[in-house]
């Protein structure tokens, strides 16, 4: 028996936004620990984690770990029915086909069931390995959006490089060029609208803009996003979720050799 | 070059310059040309045993006569022989006709005394005087157009004949024209332009230009129209009509040479005995180069290493050659002659002797005109081989080469390097292929496996050249594979029965057989209306070219009926007429020398003409029997003999010979509609089109009324019968009779009653029930057939994705399985659950990749396309990995979809293959699903069922696989570490656990069972792939080096060894077993 109980419905709704133009088809998996997805958009070049802990759920209960498969698209659905303060409850059982889920209106004046159908999706669990990056940039979640929708209506590809100053994010098109330049910037007093980067190199990697714009659709769930970055290592793009949780994102750079193949052949 | 080291040495230089001067001038065969042809005899190596032709028996010309089958007409322009031709040009045109006699001797027989010329309509009034002072005024301005030659006259006389124009009907009859004559071929473009713009002459008062007549007539062409000959029939030569060349004063390489008048020649119609073929020699030619790592072999660089040949003689059925030459050593051949050289222009050499020797009527190969031939030349001029290109049928001849494009809208543009051999045919079976059949491939793999039924390995350019380099063993596996790639094209041409079927194709056209694959289809019908105009003393105007129409003026096409879809469970009749459009041109007597302009038509009276529905008016027969009519008349009449005849013949090649000239008779018949519309062609008339659609249209309209109102329950029968189809010639009816043999009888009885009503000989015949049948919609159907009530015959489907060649085959399985099951077993159930299984194996990616290639033709070069399309993107991208093996254009392009990101564009999805299997790069069945399987099983599906899109979003889509990425593919995959799961419930395992997590640790043995079962299973078919694929390169000892695209076996072969190497890495987890 699975049973996991979320006030802040809302939450999951954004969940789901933030990953389902990335894969279509996914096993969560659930454990005592929490609530968890492990995935590779469908043309492999990408990597999502999530992860809700299971202190962070009003209510949580797993008595055996648990695969389940979902078509994104049809959770979305689903969860869409929700109003944005419901509280949301997923259940399934241990050996059933669908999962359930309950939305209740703050009230109690309207509780609603859905249940999905569940997909057997066979598919590899992955995971990156934890390592020290040499440069970690924390920024507004706003601001990365910004720059990331920007700079991809110039150019496909952005280059991020990093040094003790600032974090740099250019490209190259058809119709020009584009710079972007945030300073290192602890004077302000909130926090979420500090930059602070951390270095213990300089670092300048290559990324395509596509999949950073897909990353982007996180930032309703955290005013700040933290990017990790080592020398021909993927990006981490994080987002962490309050006092529950956090989804990273991997990207692997892309390399100069990779691009002179494509080129000559 | 002053001080020539040896006597050989300066040889070779003097044939170089002498060479260089026949290239120069090609008319002239100057007395050094002669000289260098005996050199070249010299050379000639020592004579394989059985390459020769049978020897020719001595011919006494006051005694003997020659008859022979002549296989090709050309002409060459050289000096007259007086004693055949008496005239005082220095210059004339001499025909050469190519042929070989029963026994199988060749022979070239040299015509004399045939003059070209054709006609233009005389100005009112003219006598022979005016045209005298034409034919002097012609002279005069040709003269000033060839001042450079020293011929004594050009245009040699113009007479007045009394002829009539096919163009409109001529109520007047016939009327003076003047034929005029000229000295050589050349001369008839130059005046029919002077002619045509326009000249004065003072001396008679005249000023204005002339319409020509038959003035684009070829001349060999003329010849054949105007001496009865027809391509590939036989000519005799009576005794003493002719003369003999003596051996050594031959200037071709044909065992008899002879001379004659053209008046001399008699040609037998291809009747009686006249039908059989000679004994004719066909070489087939395969080579194999070495090329270089990522580039395609290019002559200049990359050495020719092997070249096979097969000669096979006419009705043989065993090749009388089987030759390898290869170089460097190369171990012996069981079956084959094997001829290593150390020189790659030595084997060159004797690869030209080989020709000379075996003296080949017919070159085959696979794609030779654009590939091997070529080649071959191109590669002697780049290692000066100076004596190769020597191997046409004339001695002094050197092979011409150039480049040449074909055009037409059913084909497209291919650009091909034309290649004149003189007195040898060449017949690329890859062209004839790609002309008579549709294939989603035409790679010589895909098409013996359509054909043959049998795969061929396809070693890879890179692999050649590393067995070059091996040893002698090495070589010899070459030399199997270049042999068999010799073999092949022949044995198509045998099976496909192309010799038989092209020949009698030329007979029944009357042009000779090489037009019919390098020409389009309007010069066989030009040439037959040519030829009825001659015999009626009518001549055909040359018009002025009008240019294509721009679209949407053309006229209106044929007419489909509304389809009312469904599936029906009791016998449909159908109703077809018999060669419509022929017949329609017979009926109604449409021709162009019937039409009457609408000004002269309302002169006419009422019961004089026909007036079409199209509203074009056309005289009746009594008046002016059609020349169209007739020419078809004699064509469905000789079909209908054929046919006859075919019945009653028992020897399986006079069969063939019938069947495939019943078959030519069906296609010419139904092309003389087509000529008249092709507003490209010859001699377009829409007036004739539009009328024959438009009586088309009207007929089955009239059909479809009269069945409707004749059997219903108004006049006794069991039900009303509806008409629930009908296309272009034929009408489908439904008699809601549930009774095959009943509804026959109706069907039969309903044709005979419609036929009644129309002219002969339009007929409407009964030739067939459907049932059951599965009527999609507009020109999609499917069903059985039945002829006789007691079986059926077949299953027929039209515009079901059974056939479309650019659906992949998993599409084409589906639907036609599907049909099976739906109209022969009539399990509909059973069809739903087979399509449930097969998008379910789709899903969990346990689909043959073989199954998921769609193919497209490339048919521009790739920048020349204006949007993206997937196969012009993906053939960029391969040629930027491996120009080698990228498509060219005209190549039909392999691809499969895979995943992409959300807003990839569709081309960005597009992937080779090979290049998948080799990356493990996910496929995108999701699209394959909606983009490839919906639409088709949706259509088939709607008549049978309520709700249809349940296959498709049922139960058993909810269990996919995203597949095992491969570190191959590159991507997040060269980082992310593979996390175990469980192997039976596939939640994350613990550092302590490698095979199962503790939920399942009971079920170990049985998962163990499971997984070892699979590893078993999967080797074994591993292992019959591998032995199939050894089988087929044809030794069981050696390595598999096969990468064919076009190999199902071959994608089966590289999925089941990833399977492996996966479930083996599963088992290996279980630590302790």
């Amino acid at each position: 028996m699975f049973e996991a109980r979320l006030t802040q419905g809302r939450l999951l709704k954004q969940v789901l936004e933030a990953i389902k133009d990335l894969v279509t088809d996914a096993n969560f998996d659930c454990a005592a620990t929490g609530f968890s997805l492990q995935a590779m958009d469908s043309s492999h070049v990408s990597l999502v984690s999530l992860m809700l802990r299971s202190d962070g759920f009003d209510h949580f209960r797993c008595d055996r770990s648990l695969s389940m498969g979902m078509n994104l698209n049809n959770v979305a659905k689903m969860l869409k029915c929700a109003g944005n303060d419901d509280i949301i409850t997923m259940k399934a059982e241990d050996s059933g086909d669908t999962v359930t889920f309950m939305f209740e209106s703050q009230n109690q004046e309207r509780i609603s069931d859905f249940e999905l159908k569940l997909m057997d999706i066979d598919s590899e669990q992955l995971g990156i390995p934890d390592t020290e990056y040499a440069a970690t940039v924390r920024m507004p979640s706003g601001e990365f959006q910004r720059i990331c929708k920007d700079l991809s209506s110039i150019g496909d590809t952005v280059i991020i490089s990093v040094t003790k100053d600032g974090v740099k994010f250019s490209t190259n098109g058809d119709i020009g060029s584009a710079n972007i330049t945030c300073r290192q910037n602890t004077a302000v007093d909130k926090q979420e609208e500090q930059t602070v980067i951390d270095l213990n190199e300089p670092v300048q990697l290559t990324f395509a803009l596509r999949y950073l714009n897909s990353f982007a659709k996180a930032t309703p769930l955290s005013t700040s996003v933290i990017l990790s970055m080592s020398k021909e290592l993927p990006v981490v793009v994080e987002y962490r979720i309050a006092e529950i949780g956090h989804i990273k994102y991997y990207l692997a750079p892309k390399i100069e050799d990779e691009e002179m193949e494509e080129n000559d052949g | 070059m002053a001080s020539a080291p040896s006597g050989g040495r300066s040889h070779e230089d003097e044939l170089v310059e002498v060479e260089l001067d026949d290239g120069l001038d090609d008319a002239g065969e100057d007395e050094a040309g002669r000289q260098a042809s005996e050199d070249v005899e010299l050379h000639l190596g020592e004579a394989g045993r059985n390459w020769e032709r049978p020897p020719a028996p001595a011919l006494d010309e006051r005694i003997d006569g020659l008859v022979f089958q002549q296989l090709d007409v050309d002409y060459y322009v050289g000096p007259p022989d007086k004693q055949l031709y008496h005239t005082d040009l220095l210059e004339v045109p001499i025909l050469r006709i190519f042929g070989v006699t029963e026994a199988g001797n060749s022979v070239c027989l040299f015509v004399h005394g045939f003059e070209p010329y054709f006609y233009i309509e005389s100005p009112p009034g003219w006598g022979p005087d005016e045209c005298d002072v034409l034919c002097n005024e012609l002279n005069a301005r040709l003269a000033e157009q060839n001042k450079s030659s020293r011929q004594t006259r050009w245009c040699l006389k113009a007479m007045i004949e009394t002829k009539q124009s096919i163009w409109h009907y001529q109520a007047q009859g016939k009327k003076a024209f003047i034929r005029l004559t000229f000295a050589t071929p050349l001369l008839v473009a130059k005046a029919r332009g002077i002619l045509q713009t326009g000249m004065s002459i003072a001396s008679i008062g005249f000023s204005g230009s002339f319409m020509t007549y038959e003035s684009d007539v070829l001349f060999a062409l003329r010849y054949m129209i105007d001496r009865n000959i027809v391509g590939c029939n036989w000519l005799e030569l009576p005794p003493g009509s002719f003369r003999c060349t003596s051996t050594s004063l031959k200037v071709s390489h044909c065992q008899i040479e002879v001379h004659a008048n053209y008046e001399r020649v008699v040609s037998h119609p291809a009747e009686g005995e006249w039908v059989k073929l000679s004994r004719f020699r066909i070489l087939s030619v395969d080579i194999e180069c070495a090329g270089r790592k990522g580039h395609f072999p290019e002559a200049d660089k990359d050495p020719v290493i092997q070249i096979a040949s097969m000669v096979t003689v006419q009705g043989d059925s065993t090749p009388a050659v089987k030759n390898v030459m290869t170089l460097k050593s190369c171990a012996a051949i069981v079956g084959a002659e094997v001829m290593s050289f150390d020189s790659e222009a030595e084997m060159l050499k004797r690869w030209r002797d080989l020709i000379v020797e075996s003296d080949p009527d017919i070159i085959i190969g696979y794609n030779t005109s654009n590939f091997d031939l070529p080649y071959l030349i191109d590669r002697a001029a780049t290692l000066k081989v100076v004596e190769f290109p020597y191997w046409g049928r004339l001695r002094r001849n050197c092979l011409k080469m150039k480049d040449a494009s074909f055009s037409s809208k059913a084909h497209g543009t291919h650009e091909f390097k034309e290649i004149t051999v003189e007195g040898r045919i060449q017949f690329d079976v890859m062209w004839a292929i790609i002309r008579d059949h549709k294939l989603s491939s035409y790679s010589l793999n895909a098409v013996s496996a359509h054909f043959l039924g049998e795969q061929k390995e396809d070693v890879h350019h890179s692999i050649i050249s590393d067995l070059q380099n091996g040893n002698e063993e090495t070589r010899r596996r070459l030399a199997v594979y270049c042999l068999k790639d010799a073999y092949l094209p022949q044995r198509l041409v045998d099976k496909l029965m192309f010799m038989v079927n092209y020949m009698e194709m030329a007979r029944v056209t009357g042009v000779p057989m090489s037009f019919l694959l390098a020409r389009g289809q309007s010069i066989k019908v030009y040439s037959q209306i040519l030829r009825k105009a001659r015999q009626r003393s009518m001549v055909v105007p040359n018009l002025p070219k009008i240019g294509a129409t721009p679209d949407g003026v053309g006229y209106e096409g044929a007419t489909v009926l509304d389809a009312k879809a469904g599936f029906y469970r009791w016998p449909i009749a159908t109703l077809d007429f018999a060669s419509l459009y022929p017949s329609i041109m017979m009926a109604h007597n449409i021709c162009y020398s019937t039409l009457v302009p609408s000004p002269e038509a309302k002169q006419m009276a009422a019961e004089e003409i026909v007036r079409s529905p199209s509203g074009d008016c056309f005289v009746r027969p009594s008046k002016c029997k059609g020349l169209l009519p007739e020419i078809l008349e004699e064509l469905l009449g000789a079909r209908k003999r054929a046919k006859t005849d075919l019945k009653a013949a028992t020897d399986p090649f006079m069969k063939a010979v019938l069947d495939g000239r019943q078959l030519a008779l069906k296609i010419s018949a139904n092309s003389v509609y087509g000529f008249t519309g092709a507003t490209v062609g010859k001699l377009p008339c829409l007036e004739i089109s539009a009328s024959v659609t438009s009586f088309g249209r009207e007929m089955i309209m009239h059909t479809r009324e009269m069945v409707q109102r004749r059997f219903c329950k108004a006049n006794g029968y069991n039900a009303d019968c509806t008409v629930i189809y009908g296309d272009t010639d034929s009408v489908m009816v439904d008699f809601h009779e549930p009774d095959c043999a009943k509804a026959m009888e109706l069907g039969r009885a309903a044709a005979a009653e419609v036929s009644a009503t129309f002219t002969k000989p339009i007929k409407l015949e009964f030739e067939k029930v459907y049932f059951p049948y599965l009527l999609v919609s507009k020109k999609r159907y499917a069903g059985l057939l039945w002829t006789n009530p007691d079986k059926h015959d077949k299953m027929d489907t039209k515009g079901i994705e059974t056939v479309r060649r650019d659906n992949c085959l998993l599409v084409r399985n589906v639907i036609s399985t599907c049909l099976d099951k739906i109209l022969i077993d009539k399990d509909v159930n059973g069809a739903k659950a087979f399509v449930c299984s097969t998008i379910s194996d789709l899903l969990m990616n346990r689909m043959d990749l073989s199954l998921l290639v769609i193919t497209k033709g490339l048919t521009q070069d790739e920048d020349k396309y204006k949007s993206k399309n997937a196969h012009a993107e993906l053939a960029k991208k391969m040629r930027k990995r491996d120009p080698a093996t990228a498509p060219n254009v005209g190549d039909r392009v392999p691809y499969v979809i895979i995943k992409a990101p959300k807003d990839a564009k569709a081309h960005e999805k597009a992937e080779d293959p090979i290049f998948v299997l080799e990356h493990g790069i996910p496929i995108d069945s999701q699209h394959y699903l909606e983009h490839h399987l919906k639409l088709p099983l949706t259509r088939l599906f709607e008549p049978l069922m309520k709700n249809s899109n349940e296959l498709l979003s049922g139960d058993h889509t909810r269990s996919i696989s995203l597949g095992k990425a491969s570190q191959a593919a590159g991507g997040i995959m060269k980082f992310a570490k593979v996390q175990m799961s469980c192997l039976a419930c596939k939640s994350p395992l613990g550092p302590h656990h490698t095979s199962l997590c503790p939920n399942c640790q009971s079920k170990e043995a049985e998962i163990y069972q499971r997984m070892l079962g699979n590893v078993n299973e999967l080797e074994t078919q591993f292992g019959g792939l591998w032995s199939q694929c050894q089988r087929c390169q044809g030794s069981l000892h050696q390595d598999v080096l096969c990468t064919s695209r076009d190999c199902p076996i071959f994608y089966r072969r590289k999925k089941v060894q990833k399977d492996l190497t996966e479930a083996h890495s599963l088992l290996s987890r279980f630590q302790d077993w």
